[in-house]
This record gives C-alpha cells, structure tokens and sequence, in this order.
C-alpha cells in the first residue's frame, strides 16, 4: 500500500515500506522536463540536472559526490520531455543518509566554477549521441513529427543552446521549475514510514514554493502526417529508419491497450519480427508506444542494408496496413500476459518499483500499486485493441531516413 | 554492520554431471541462468561467427513445434527469454511465474536437446551476422572493442580455436563458411561438462532438483575447455574513422585473475579507480576537466585471468589530454590509496553485492558466474564479511606491485590518420 502525504508547500510524499526488502530506493520526480523550455534555452532542464550533482550551498561538488559514493554509487538522474528525475538506493541501515544526501543534492549552489566544466561535459555528450545513428534518426523525427512545438526539441539541446546558457537563465529555469507542487519523494524498501514523515516535516516544509509553473503549450496535431524525410549520409554504412505516428495520451483508459498493441507488433514475438528479422531483410525492427500529458506516439523503425531500404520499409508499412487483420485473440492474450508477468517481475526490487511508481504518479496524478498496474494489463481484451486501431488507424505515419541512400518513397 | 540475512545456496551435482546451483527466495517469480562454457572464442579458425549463429539457430524451433510454436509456447506461459553469446560462455535465461517454471524448463530443455535447426535459416542467420557487423562501422565505440581486442588479445596460431580477436558476430570470411553440417558438430560441444544452472525460486529445494534432473537427464557430456588468453603488453595503435565526432581511447592492461587472493583488494581499488561519482578517473578526466562525458575503467575475465579495460571519448582537440590524465591515474595506483578512498570504495563494494543478488535474474546469473569463474557459490554475507576483514595496509600492498600502466596496450580511433 502507498502512504500518500502532501505538505503545506505542496510537496508530494509516497511512502511504500517493505519489510522484507533488502534495500531502499529513493527518488525525487520533478514534473517538468524539456518541454517546458523556451526554444532559446533547449537544454536547459538536462544542463540543470547536470548542475545538481555539482554541490550545495554546504556542500562542494566532490564532497556531494563522495557522500555518494559512501551510499554505494547507486544514484544517478534523468531528464525527459515531461520529468526530470534523481534517484539513488542504499543499504537500510544508511536509509537516513540517502534521504539528507539526496536531498541536498536538489539545492544546487550553480556556482559558476562548476558550471564551466559541466558545460564542456555536455557538449562531449552531444558529440557522443551525434555519432550514434539511431539517435541521430530519432532526434530528427521528433522535430519532424512535432514541428516547432517542444516535444520536437532534443532533450540535451544543441551545442549553440547549450553553449548560449547563462548561469541566470538556468538558475531562473530552476527558481519556475522546482517549487515544492512540482515535487514528489518516493521512497521505497526498507524504511520506517513514520520516520521518513518526521524527518520531511523537519527538512522539506522549507521547500521553496517557487513561482507557478506556465502552462504547457498544448501538444499539436501532427506537423506532417504521411510524409518521408530522406536525410542523406554518405559516410554511414547502413540505413537507419524511424516513423511516428498517433497514439493515446497518459490519462486515456485505452493506454495499456495501445502498449499491448505496440508489443503485438513490435515484440519478441511480433508482427514485425516475422515479417522483417525472421526473414533476414533487416537486423533491428521496434515499435513501441509513448504516452505524455495531453498526446502520444506510435514509435518505431529498422535498420537495413542500404539497397534494403525500399523493400524494408515496404514491408513494415504493409505490417502496418495489415495490423488489424492480423490481430487475433491469442497475439493479444499472450501479449497481454507478457506486460502483466513483467510489470511484476520488475517491482520486485525497491529501485524498479520506484520508476514506476514515481513515474506513474506524474502521469496519472494518484498513486498505483502494483496489483492494480498488473491487473490493467491483465484484463486488456482484443475488443481493446481493436478500439485503440479504429482512434490510431496507423495511416500516414511520419518517416525519417538516415543512410547512404537517395531518395525513399 | 549489520549483514543482512541471505539465504544459503544448494550445489549439486545432478546425475550425468551438471552442476546446478539453488536459492530460495520469497516472491511470486523464478529466475533461472543456464551457462554452457561455449563462447565465440571456441569458434573453429576459419568458421568465426559459429557460436554466435548457432545460438540464434537453436530459437527457430525444437521439440516438434516450428520457430513460432516455440515462441508462441514461451509467451503462453509469459515469460521472458535472456542471454546471448560471450567470448567464453553462451548463456540462456529464462524467467517468469513460478507456476510456469516446469512447463518453461520443458522448453529451455527442448531448445537444448531437440532443436529443429532448420537448414533454410541458416543463411538468413549468417546475413543477420553479417549486417551486424557492417552496422560496427557506424558506431566507433564497438568497432574501437573490436580494434582493441583484435591487437591485446592475438590469435594463437598453434590453436584450432579462433580465440579473443574476433566479435561474437564472426568475421565476414568465417560466416560465409559456416554449413549445416559444421554448425550441428558443433553443437557437439554443448552438454553437462563445464556448464551450469542457477535457479532462484520460492520452491522447495529437493522438489527443483527433481525437476532440473529430470530436464536435462540423458544430456550428452559434450567438451569444455578454456581458451588461453594471450595478453600483448605495450603496444599503441591508431585506428583512423574520418566521420568520428570523438577520438575513442581504449586502455587494456593486466589484472588480477579471480582466483588469486589479491582479487578483492584490486576490486576495490578499481572501484576508487572508476566506481562512482568522486572516483579518480570520473573526478579527474570529467569532473576537474570536463573533459569527457564517459570515463570509466572495469575488470574483464578472459582464459581465467583478469585484465583492465579503461574507455573514454572525448572531441579529437582533448582526447589527448584525456589520455594523459587516464594513463597518470592509472600510473599512481602503485602509491595505494587514501583511507577515505579505501572506505568508500569498502562501501560502495558492500552495497553493490547486495544490490547485485537483489533480483531474481541478477542472482540466477550471479550463481552461474560464481560456479563458472570461482568454482563456488559465494553467498552475500560472506562476501561482506571478507569486505569488513581487508585492511587499507592490505590493498596498498597489494597495488604496490601493480603497475598497469607500464603494461597497457593502447589503441584509438578517431578522425585522421594518427593520434594527435
């Protein structure tokens, strides 16, 4: 059961002790990530999250390091279009010492000092992604499928942006971004729930309140819906593709649904395994879907021989085309029985139960256990998915190709 | 300290000579890791790719049912497949509900010991590998892997093994060798001698050694044997990859072998070396500098010994700079370390053994990995008993004598013909 509280600040508490586990994870989710940038300053969540591990007002950035070093090395952080997420673990009888360091890793002091070096971090990231064709590709199909609109923009940013980022402007991103309604602390394992309590109501009611965050611009239609974006590479040895198309937001009662579809296609044992790899036309096909606040996506692609590529993407277009024919009850039963055994299999530990539950709390806004997460998955019925194909008819998809390669149709 | 309570693991050795390995634990879940001590390394000279082929071969179908009644019968049941092919050892693992275990073992067994190996696929299999390796090309890291292991680790010419010079996917010129016929003699190398199984499950222990007994009773013997590793000290190569945004840095140098009593005190030092936040290299190289976003140094385990590997990429203008800093951290590691780098490193070791036997898959495949590379299962609490009992003076005495850097052989890749 997930002991909720929220503070006078605002502030989000969710509480799941465990007895019997052997760790405690903790984590802090913070609802906002790059889509809450201004175009000039992409980047700047990701440059933030870089900033936190670089000290505290008491702290200096290799003391913080080394106080997480001692909990065992377990922490690290993320920043998506939606959330920005710090995270560590720990053995029990140093849960006191996870919560205080975690938490003073969220004060960043953005000392200028500091700030140099990560930004030179940063841009060896970007190089590292820009020489990664799927990322490449991906990047790109973002900005082509959302257009102008932020969940078009690349999470790191661009080496210019990043570079353009002043220490005002990112300490004002974090001023609007991180007050306490924005945060929730998830902690999971072993732990006493009423000393985790009192220890919040000491240290976290000071949480700064921070501005109201500005409303998300709402997520577009579609930027170019049936069209192919052919971005030629002659120094690449093979042909990378990604396509996006419509799905269904977070809070939709058809989203498990929609992910049961996505496996029925892309999985193991999927519609595309059989159609692309099993026969040898190309050496990677996914198709996955993603949820955000107000929109989702279909999001797949292959990678292939270069005089492949015509013949790939036909044949996954026609998987596409073929979909609802091809879906029969045991694909979705199996399917169905798939996600539900996983999304157990993985709460058995206190870190994989954090992500969900932290991360299905900023989706949904309340709280799910893991009998109800499995359970949503469980009872996905083939009238279900159907439903999903008649609002995403997978028509039109927006495709992107990276390759030595001319033009695709 | 407090040493949290972890359960005793069972060995046995089943009848016709598999070892299997057993832990008890709560939860819905099983976990279980099966080893068999052929790896790519075992791959006949002039037939590279044939461990890594034939593992993909043994999933199209077994027992009587084609490659999509296979997986159609795996995912009834809703578990999920894992492993894949090493240098050394090719691994399958399988985990889900326990109530699915018998009927999942059935199928890992008939994968096993009956498979199809459809002689149609078997083309389509090599073109798989064969587009894999092309795909080396365009990501500089793993063909840099390749490149590196390709000059530390040499073929034995004397061997009929092809060894650690090779990827797991093969070389272009041994998949376009493989036969049908070659590959099922090779298959001739899997069975009971040399391989292991871990199972961890909320089951009686008596009642899984049943049922691991009665899937894999009447396995053939099959041949292990490791594959010596034959290290080339000191030596320096550019490789030239003109679209690299990085310069790519590879650092391989002796290690410590598992078995040696010097083991744990080399595995905290790596871990002050490069395992988190405050360690050296990450210190060093990207916090100080800022001159990488990916530094790190990790043990590999090859023919029974253990080596450094160090990583790190950085824009062509300062990756010399990163080399410096790399190769100077690595040169001061016989000077020891701090007590408060020793005790962090003490306790970031501590930690990560219990978090690394936390999940069920993580300590199937740990079980497996004890029994293939220390030859016992070594349970939480006596790790960390052996953790509490090392001593500062301990570890630095044993790095007085480590000198990895007088010993690397260095290999880059990058944009230009040398290393600038």
């Amino acid at each position: 059961m997930t002991l909720r509280r929220t503070l006078p600040n605002g502030l989000t508490l969710l509480l799941e002790p465990d007895a019997d586990a052997q760790t405690v994870a903790a984590g802090y989710f913070v609802a906002t990530g790059a889509r809450d940038e201004r175009p000039e300053e992409m980047g700047a969540s990701h440059f933030l999250e870089h900033l936190m591990f670089k000290g505290s007002a008491r702290l200096s950035a290799a003391e913080l390091n080394e106080r997480l070093d001692e909990l065992g090395g377990q922490a690290n952080a993320f920043t998506s279009d939606e959330a920005t997420v710090y995270h560590a673990a720990a053995l029990p009888e140093q849960g006191g010492a996870l919560l205080d360091t975690l938490t003073e890793l969220l004060r960043p002091a953005l000392r200028p000092g500091d700030i140099e070096p990560e930004r030179g971090v940063i841009l060896e990231e970007i190089a590292m992604y820009a020489e990664q064709p799927a990322v490449r590709v991906a990047d790109e199909l973002r900005a082509a499928y959302w257009g102008a609109h932020p969940l078009g923009y690349a999470v790191l940013g661009t080496p210019d942006t990043v570079r353009a980022l002043t220490r005002e402007a990112l300490e004002r991103n974090h001023r609007e971004r991180y007050g306490a309604p924005q945060v929730t602390l998830a902690v999971v394992g072993a732990f006493e729930p009423e000393e985790v309590l009192a220890w919040a109501q000491r240290e976290l009611c000071g949480w700064p309140i921070g501005t109201p965050p500005r409303p998300s611009a709402p997520a577009p239609r579609p930027a170019a819906p049936g069209t192919l974006r052919t971005l030629r590479d002659e120094h690449l040895t093979r042909v990378q593709v990604a396509l996006a198309l419509p799905g269904l937001p977070a809070s939709h009662p058809l989203r498990e649904a929609a992910a049961v579809l996505a496996e029925v296609i892309g999985g193991e044992n999927g519609l595309l395994y059989w159609a692309l790899l099993d026969t040898g036309l190309a050496d990677s096909a996914d198709f996955a879907h993603l949820d955000y606040q107000d929109a989702g996506t279909f999001e797949g692609g292959f990678s292939c021989d270069t005089e492949r590529a015509q013949t790939v993407l036909d044949a996954y277009r026609a998987v596409l085309a073929t979909a609802p024919a091809a879906l029969t009850d045991a694909a979705v039963r199996r399917a169905a029985r798939k996600l539900a055994v996983s999304t157990l299999l993985r709460a058995e530990t206190p870190q994989g139960r954090l992500f969900t539950l932290g991360m299905e709390f900023l989706a949904l806004g309340r709280p799910l256990t893991t009998a109800e997460l499995v359970d949503r998955y469980a009872r996905v019925t083939p009238q279900d998915v159907r439903a999903v194909l008649a609002l995403c008819p997978l028509t039109l998809p927006t495709v992107v190709a990276l390759g030595p390669v001319a033009e695709l149709a | 300290m407090t040493l949290t309570a972890a359960p005793t693991a069972h060995v046995w050795t089943l009848e016709g000579g598999l070892t299997a390995a057993f832990e008890r634990r709560k939860g819905p879940g099983f976990a279980l890791d099966l080893r068999v001590p052929v790896g790519s390394a075992h791959d006949p000279v002039g037939r590279e790719g044939s461990a890594g082929v034939l593992e993909e071969w043994l999933s199209k179908g077994a027992g009587g049912k084609d490659a999509r009644q296979f997986q159609d019968a795996l995912d009834d049941l809703g578990v999920r497949r894992s492993g894949g092919v090493g240098p050394e050892a090719t691994r399958f693992g399988v985990s889900g509900l326990l109530a699915d275990l018998p009927a999942a073992l059935g199928l890992l067994a008939d994968l096993l010991r009956r498979p199809a190996l459809p002689p149609e696929d078997l083309p389509v299999l090599a073109d798989l590998a064969r587009q894999d390796l092309e795909g080396l090309e365009d990501s500089p890291p793993d063909l840099l892997a390749v490149g590196a292991r390709r000059l530390a680790f040499p073929r034995d010419p004397a061997s009929p093994f092809a060894g650690y010079a090779h990827p797991a996917s093969g070389t272009p010129e041994g998949l376009a060798r493989l036969s049908v016929d070659g590959l099922r003699a090779f298959l001739g190398r899997y069975g009971t001698r040399g391989s292991v199984v871990g199972l961890v499950a909320d089951a009686d222990p008596a009642e899984m050694r049943a049922l691991l007994e009665r899937a894999f009773a009447g396995w053939q013997a099959g041949e292990a044997g490791v594959v010596p590793a034959d290290f080339r000290p000191g030596l320096r190569a550019h490789l030239s990859h003109a679209e690299a945004e990085q310069t790519h840095l590879s650092v391989t140098a002796p290690g410590v072998s598992p078995r040696s009593p010097g083991w744990l005190a080399w595995q905290v030092a790596l871990t002050a070396l490069s395992g988190g936040s405050a360690s050296r290299l990450f210190h060093a190289v990207r916090e100080e500098r800022g001159l990488a976003y990916h530094v790190s140094a990790s043990p590999i385990l090859l023919g029974g010994q253990g080596f450094l590997s160090a990583y790190a990429g950085s824009t062509p203008g300062r990756a010399p700079e990163t080399l410096e800093v790399l190769l100077a951290e690595l040169a001061r590691l016989p000077q020891g370390l701090t007590g408060a780098e020793f005790e962090r490193a003490r306790a970031g070791l501590t930690a990560s053994v219990v978090f690394g036997a936390e999940s069920l898959r993580a300590r199937a495949s740990g079980l497996t990995r004890d029994l293939a590379v220390f030859g016992q299962v070594r349970s939480v609490a006596a790790l960390r008993a052996q953790l509490a009992a090392l001593t500062l003076d301990g570890v630095n005495t044993v790095l007085a004598g480590y000198r990895p850097a007088d010993h690397a052989t260095i290999v880059t890749l990058g944009p230009g013909e040398q290393f600038a």
